[in-house]
């Protein structure tokens, strides 16, 4: 094995960090081993750097300085008015709730109304603990090292299954709250499967309790499975004006004839690297991914996405739109995978970030590596600042320029928010994009 | 219509060797040691008559390559390259540097004449020289397929493994006030000129290839365009590897001065060998003010036979300084050969308003990898560039365009337009895009669009309906698909290329 030393402070940390709470961490049995196995891992490669191509514009090495200490139990009781108030637009929305406070799965702030003949709920940190067999194949995680610390240190999360041909009917909210008023680092997983014909519409809310500290670190992976024939909408947001850094990475597996749609909407974290991963895995599958980041200051939010056409006939559509004011950098990488056999394959992809402010930065890098011959795939990419004339037109029908400037800029994400499905959803993250955009 | 009828013709008459120019031409040569260390860079500085700064930077650059690891990103897979088992110095025994066609050993003539480059006849169309005077036996009676049947002069210097043999229409050129030589005669004759610009766009370590070609180059073109002079006629430089085990490593440096305009062509081919050989060039370009530099290259070394045995590996550094403000570089490129190529044509746009473009065709069939693409760094303000890329992938190759727009925070009104498309033939070939956009001033303006698909069968039912076979049908799309670059060539060159495209892809359909 390529042992290179652990060289910074973060990655000393982290060891120390991991070699203290060993002991303490939900899971027995072959647990232990795993979280070891997985911190070998990390140490094998230390925190990605430049130097490795799919960090190379997001240099945790040298941007993770220092790593917070795990978070312990909250001494604080969180009421469900805090939550509601952190959650803002999304706190009406009808849906099922469960509630991770400081990534500890927290009973009293949930409500799940669905029969267990519907969904089969439970906390990851409760399973863990019982350690069956089968929970073990849930981890078998190669996708990087961020993945490795996650699986290292992961305190809790969710086992959500909506079982064959079930509808819950309303869709399900996943609250990942920060509330620790100190800063802390939490490690989240989730573990969610569609059985075939399911369908379910999952929104992960990650929000900050008013009296959370700043300088936090979340890792957060969710793994998604869809069984055949089945349809998973899939929304992230993320608001966070505590400057967090948070690392997101979804892994999601879609069977034959599965309907996947997903969005994420990133707002001001002080650093955040959101990874998706694609995969199809049966024939006659649909992607439609979207996105919108939002940054300003001196934050910085990369999007490296992977979608794999591992079978023929599957489709896939992206579209990521981002708005970077300030001396932000903002980051789209999008990798579509054409397997030798993926014959058939339909693959499109659009990234476009509108620059507000004169030291913005935007790098992209969408790239297509195809291996099969009778395919249509294409991707774009653009950037710029606000059209001179669309400006002008707007002025000249009387519009002051800044709100022209808005106009226009909320349009521009608005195309992107535009691809949720649910209806309610879409309104509550719309407005949660316009209140961003609007209090700068 | 014409063109692309010759092309089908072309297509049609082609046997199983494709590759025509794979011949090889017995005749004595001189090399240096196998194998690589300060003596045998000494040893090519020492064969040059340089002068002593010349070593120095040689041996700096030597020792910078000593240091240097070899590039692994790129999508390109082969076995190591043992750079202690090669000769980088091989030279046709008697000749030490260009001179007159007269004192040209005509067997090496012969060999020019066989690829298509009568150096012979071209002087005697133009006029140079009495039609009446003793040629070199077996010179072709007429330049059909070469460059002397088009009307306006083309300057040539012929480059065979390691040296310049000859450079042509050197005294019309001279009259115009442009130097046109071997780099070896212009480190002898312009020492100041080379010594103000060599290495100023490519840096001695500027990469593996690059520091090793510093430290061994051996020859090259050189130009000078002086101020406000139009080149009166396309320059161009034929590269030939003929010796086996040889590296061949040259070196290009064109000056285009205030005002100035040149139009500089490339091409390249070698013998169909087992083994493969090592070829790594440096090209640097300096436009100045007002300057406008246009750089052309077909490049079709051997790329191998159809099971992937043999050909050249081809890692190049080409890089084009727009120095000056209202400056301007052009490269084509049509690339058909090679097993392995490794080459990015990039663009420094530092003067204001200045504009770079970038028109490549990437052909890859059989077992060929090309990793190949462009950089367009916008320095200054209100620069300008335009990427329009077409690979062609067929066989079981593998064809990736890689490329970087960035713009510096100064760059003001920095506008980019990338377009790569890629076409695939066939189920076992690949094509890959790994464009990379860097934009860090808000005025920049970038659009990059990228499509990969195959040629539709509704296309190619169209054609077959009309009569066509499918093997003319395929060169009728891909002719149409690669139009767009094909119309920023040279007159000479399109004709030529639009043939390389039929044969290239001979044998990628059924």
């Amino acid at each position: 094995m390529n042992v290179t030393t652990l060289k910074t402070k973060a990655e000393g940390q982290l060891r120390e960090q991991f070699d203290a709470a060993a002991g303490s961490l939900p899971g027995t049995g072959w647990v232990g081993a795993l979280r070891a196995r997985a911190m070998d891992a990390f140490a094998a490669d230390g925190l990605p750097s430049r130097r490795v191509e799919e960090w190379k514009y997001t240099d945790l090495r040298e941007r993770l300085r220092d790593v917070p200490a795990p978070a312990s139990a909250t001494s604080k009781p969180v009421s469900a008015a805090d939550i509601d108030s952190a959650l803002g637009p999304l706190a009406g929305l009808d849906a099922e709730r469960i509630v991770l406070v400081d990534g500890v799965y927290s009973a009293e702030l949930s409500k799940v109304t669905a029969e267990a003949t519907v969904i089969e709920l439970m906390s990851l940190a409760a399973m863990l603990k019982k350690a069956p067999a089968w929970l073990e194949g849930k981890f078998a995680s190669d996708s990087g090292v961020v993945v490795a610390l996650n699986t290292a240190f992961m305190s809790d999360g969710v086992l959500l299954k909506v079982r064959k041909d079930q509808d819950p009917g309303r869709p399900v909210l996943l609250v990942h709250a920060r509330a620790a008023a100190q800063s802390s680092a939490v490690a989240v997983r989730n573990v969610v499967s569609l059985e075939a014909g399911a369908k379910l519409t999952l929104i992960e809310a990650h929000v900050a309790l008013d009296s959370a500290a700043s300088g936090a670190l979340a890792n957060v992976v969710t793994d998604v499975t869809l069984g055949d024939g089945a349809t998973c909408d899939h929304i992230k947001s993320l608001v966070d004006a505590a400057g967090s850094t948070h690392l997101a990475t979804w892994n999601t597996k879609l069977g034959k004839d599965a309907t996947f749609r997903g969005f994420q909407l990133t707002a001001s974290p002080a650093l955040a690297r959101n990874d998706i991963n694609i995969t199809f895995d049966g024939e006659g599958s649909k992607l439609d991914l979207s996105g919108a980041f939002l940054a300003r200051g001196a934050e910085h939010i990369d999007t490296t996405l992977v979608v794999d056409h591992a079978v023929p006939h599957c489709e896939s559509r992206e579209l990521f739109k981002g708005v970077l004011d300030g001396r932000a950098h903002g980051i789209f990488q999008g990798k579509i995978i054409v397997r030798p056999d993926a014959q058939k394959t339909d693959g499109k992809q659009m990234s476009q970030a509108l620059m507000l402010s004169p030291d913005a930065q935007f790098s992209s890098k969408p790239e297509l590596e195809i291996y099969a011959d009778d395919v249509v795939c294409g991707h774009g990419a653009t950037c710029t600042e606000i059209d001179a004339d669309l400006l002008f037109y707007c002025r000249s029908r009387g519009i002051p320029p800044d709100i022209a400037r808005a106009m226009l800029t909320e349009s521009f994400i608005g195309e992107a928010v535009e691809k949720i499905e649910n209806e309610a959803v879409r309104e509550a993250l719309g407005t949660l994009a316009i209140g961003w955009l609007r209090a700068g | 219509m014409a063109a692309v009828q010759e092309t089908i013709e072309q297509v049609k008459s082609i046997d199983v060797d494709k590759y025509k120019y794979g011949f090889e031409t017995e005749i004595e040569s001189e090399k240096a040691p196998r194998g690589l260390n300060e003596d045998i860079v000494r040893f090519i500085s020492e064969k040059k008559g340089e002068p002593a700064w010349m070593l120095e930077w040689r041996l700096d650059a030597y020792r910078r390559w000593r240091a240097l690891k070899e590039p692994t990103w790129a999508k390109l897979h082969y076995p190591k390259i043992d750079f202690e088992d090669l000769y980088y110095y091989s030279a046709p025994k008697g000749t030490t540097g260009p001179k007159s066609l007269d004192e040209v050993d005509p067997q090496l003539l012969e060999t020019y004449a066989k690829l298509g480059i009568p150096l012979k006849e071209q002087e005697i169309l133009a006029g140079v020289r009495k039609a009446g005077e003793p040629s070199p036996s077996n010179a072709p009676s007429e330049g059909a397929d070469g460059y002397a049947s088009m009307k306006g002069k083309v300057a040539i210097d012929a480059v065979f493994d390691s040296v310049s043999v000859v450079t042509t229409f050197k005294k019309e050129l001279a009259k115009a006030g442009v130097i046109f030589c071997s780099i070896s005669e212009a480190l002898r004759e312009h020492p100041e000129l080379v010594k103000k610009y060599l290495g100023t766009v490519v840096p001695q370590s500027d990469n593996f290839y690059a520091a090793l070609n510093s430290a061994v180059f051996s020859d090259g073109s050189f130009v000078y365009v002086p101020p406000g002079v139009r080149c009166p006629m396309e320059l161009s430089t034929y590269f030939r590897i003929n010796e086996k085990d040889t590296g061949q490593f040259e070196r290009t440096l064109i000056i285009a001065d205030k005002g100035s305009y040149v139009s500089y062509l490339e091409g390249c081919t070698a013998p169909m060998r087992d083994e493969n050989q090592l070829h790594a060039a440096v090209v640097e370009l300096i436009a100045l003010d007002d300057a406008e530099i246009k750089y052309s290259t077909v490049q079709n070394w051997y790329p191998g036979d159809k099971d992937g045995k043999g050909g050249i590996f081809n890692f190049v550094t080409k890089r084009g300084d727009c120095r000056g403000k209202n400056s301007k570089i052009s490269w084509t490129q049509v690339e058909t050969g090679s097993a392995i190529t490794w080459k990015y044509p990039s663009c420094i746009l530092r003067g204001d308003n200045s504009r770079g473009e970038f028109y490549s065709i990437a052909i890859s069939n059989g077992y060929q990898q090309v990793d190949s693409g462009t950089k367009m760094i916008h320095l200054g303000r209100n620069t300008t560039s335009r990427i329009i890329s077409k690979g062609i992938a067929a066989g079981k190759s593998q064809n990736t365009y890689r490329g970087l727009v960035s713009a510096h925070r100064k760059a003001t009104g920095a506008r980019n337009f990338t377009n790569c498309d890629s076409l695939l033939i066939g189920d076992k070939c690949g094509a890959h895009t790994v464009p990379y956009l860097e934009a860090r001033n808000s005025s920049a303006q970038f659009e990059h669009e990228a499509t990969t698909s195959k040629i539709s069968d509704n296309m190619l039912f169209y054609c077959t309906q009309r009569g066509l076979s499918s093997e003319e049908a395929i060169a009728l799309v891909v002719n149409g698909f690669v139009r767009d670059v094909l119309q920023h060539l040279p007159m000479e060159f399109m004709a030529e290329t639009q043939k390389l495209i039929g044969i290239s892809l001979e044998g990628s359909v059924g």
